[in-house]
């Protein structure tokens, strides 16, 4: 079985021949678009768990890749406690070790100036 | 005060989650300013509290604009939106030339815009369009759920930017901010509850810690109500996580009730993964509540309400455990109605109002019943094949 990490919002292409059949089949799943030139793209969890469903028939399981929004760390969301209710349809949420910091808040918002100041550096 | 305002974040940086979307909004107001950006304005598309209208007038204070707000439910038409952007911008001039202007520059901002609808709010949207057209000053709008098809010259023309739901982490990060201002001294376990029952709504969520803070129950805050359309509500079923998020999406969609038990009929009747037993004990269930519905539209025992909403909720609940999720499908015999091209379905019309005329039924009856009856007996590929047995049936002579 081949792992896949994708990104949710993000085109990506899928290493198998899908065939007419399954193609059609992909695309109807509610949440999935595919974009002429660029490919697939996943807009949230349920609908990944249905695409996976059509691909573990082709030997290939697509994971999504969510990182810590401070430290860049991989999130693995099934081990969250928040998992049973959330939609997870982000690619940042927060990892364990930083949502305990105490300094969480000014942590990040001043993550978010330094990411905004790239683009409008009046942003401080 | 009430903190939803007291805490509204100033500049974007302070506005959290959406990291992305915001980067987006940034990066095209810059261009717009700049004269590089081909689209006319953005629309912002997302569920309501997830931080678009604060992420606007945050956007606004840090670039040093001010925001004229027009909510779709008091400016829809042409002449009343013109009116006040008219009055605004003449305002302005007036201002600037007496030298009391502070802030000369202005972002409008069309909220809810998906509540005007292009053919009965005379021109309402085509006015948007012209005044972003202009571009005399920056036009963003807001939708929860804006209808790709009805909304068209929007899309075509805005650049659309997605806002998500909040995750239960980002949410217990706005919660910590506040009570960090306000120094309360509220348990985790109460925060985790918040952030697990506000789903993803900021504001509920602000509104929940506010009423904790003076000892009111958290339960007993709820929900806004939200009205869908069809698909949207069915998709929202299918990825719901709880039976609270479900309930409250029947509660607020009361009047569409018939069409979801239609459709779930569909979905569990066509569905190969649901076992044989459970599929059984669905439609069981789902004629119960099918009959209730009949019973209290019938006899105007709308005492039913309160038991129906409950039942429905559980039935989709268990349905949605079952397997059986909306796939984006429409049933087959109301895809016929939509996808046809225009003769088809002036023909499929003209049929079903004979239909109509000789068995003394309306037409979303025959649609519902009998269509697809045929549905199970033949193809649907050929209109003169359902002619014919509607003629058999029916004994209808054209």
């Amino acid at each position: 079985m081949q792992y896949m990490k994708i990104r949710y919002g993000e085109p990506f292409s899928i290493p198998r021949r899908l065939g007419t059949e399954l193609f059609k089949e992909v695309v109807r799943i509610r949440g999935i678009d595919y974009v002429k030139g660029k490919g697939f793209i996943v807009s949230d969890y349920y609908a990944l768990s249905s695409l996976n469903k059509i691909l573990v028939k082709l030997g290939l399981i697509l994971k999504p890749e969510v990182k810590c929004f401070l430290c860049g760390k991989n999130i693995d969301c099934d081990k969250c406690e928040f998992s049973q209710v959330c939609r997870k349809n982000v690619s940042t949420c927060l990892c364990d070790v930083c949502i305990s910091k105490f300094s969480l808040v000014s942590d990040y918002i001043s993550r978010q100036k330094s990411l905004l100041s790239n683009v409008k550096p009046s942003i401080r | 005060m009430v903190w939803t305002e007291k805490y509204r974040p100033k500049t974007l940086p302070e506005v959290i989650g959406n990291e992305e979307a915001k980067v987006e909004l940034v990066k095209w107001l810059i261009n717009w300013e700049k004269g590089r950006e081909k689209t006319i304005g953005v629309l912002l598309v997302g569920p309501p509290g997830i931080g678009k209208t604060t992420a606007i007038y945050a956007l606004a204070n840090d670039f040093s604009y001010h925001v004229v707000e027009l909510n779709a439910s008091e400016y829809r038409t042409s002449e009343k939106i013109m009116e006040r952007v008219g009055s605004i911008t003449r305002s302005y001039t007036l201002e600037s030339y007496f030298g009391e202007k502070k802030r000369e520059r202005i972002i409008v901002f069309f909220d809810e815009i998906d509540g005007i609808d292009p053919k009965e709010d005379k021109g309402g949207l085509d006015t948007v369009i012209n005044i972003a057209n202009k571009r005399e000053f920056p036009v963003i709008a807001a939708a929860n759920v804006p209808d790709r098809q009805k909304h068209k010259k929007l899309f075509e023309n805005f650049k659309i930017i997605e806002f998500r739901q909040l995750t239960p982490r980002q949410i217990i990060i706005i919660l910590k901010r506040i009570i960090s201002r306000e120094n309360l001294n509220i348990p985790d376990e109460i925060l985790k509850n918040i952030a697990q029952r506000s789903r993803g709504d900021a504001r509920l969520a602000i509104n929940m810690l506010q009423a904790a803070s003076v000892g009111i129950p958290i339960e007993s805050i709820s929900q806004p109500l939200e009205n869908l359309p069809l698909d949207e509500l069915l998709r929202r079923f299918s990825s719901a996580t709880s039976i609270y998020e479900i309930k409250q999406l029947v509660d607020s969609n009361s009047n569409l009730w018939e069409d979801v038990i239609y459709i779930y009929y569909d979905i569990i009747s066509r569905n190969p993964v649901i076992k044989l037993d459970d599929k059984m004990a669905l439609l069981e269930d789902l004629s119960k509540i099918d009959i209730y519905l009949y019973r209290m539209n019938k006899e105007r025992k709308y005492f039913y309400l309160r038991y129906l909403s409950h039942l429905l909720s559980w039935f989709i609940y268990k349905a949605n455990r079952a397997g059986a999720v909306y796939d984006g499908r429409i049933p087959e015999y109301r895809l016929y109605m939509f996808i046809l091209n225009r003769d088809a379905r002036e023909e499929f019309k003209k049929l079903s109002e004979e239909v109509k005329r000789r068995l003394h039924e309306s037409v979303r009856k025959f649609v519902l019943y009998t269509l697809p009856y045929y549905c199970l007996t033949s193809s649907m590929k050929d209109l003169k094949k359902l002619e014919k047995w509607c003629e058999k049936n029916y004994g209808l002579a054209r």
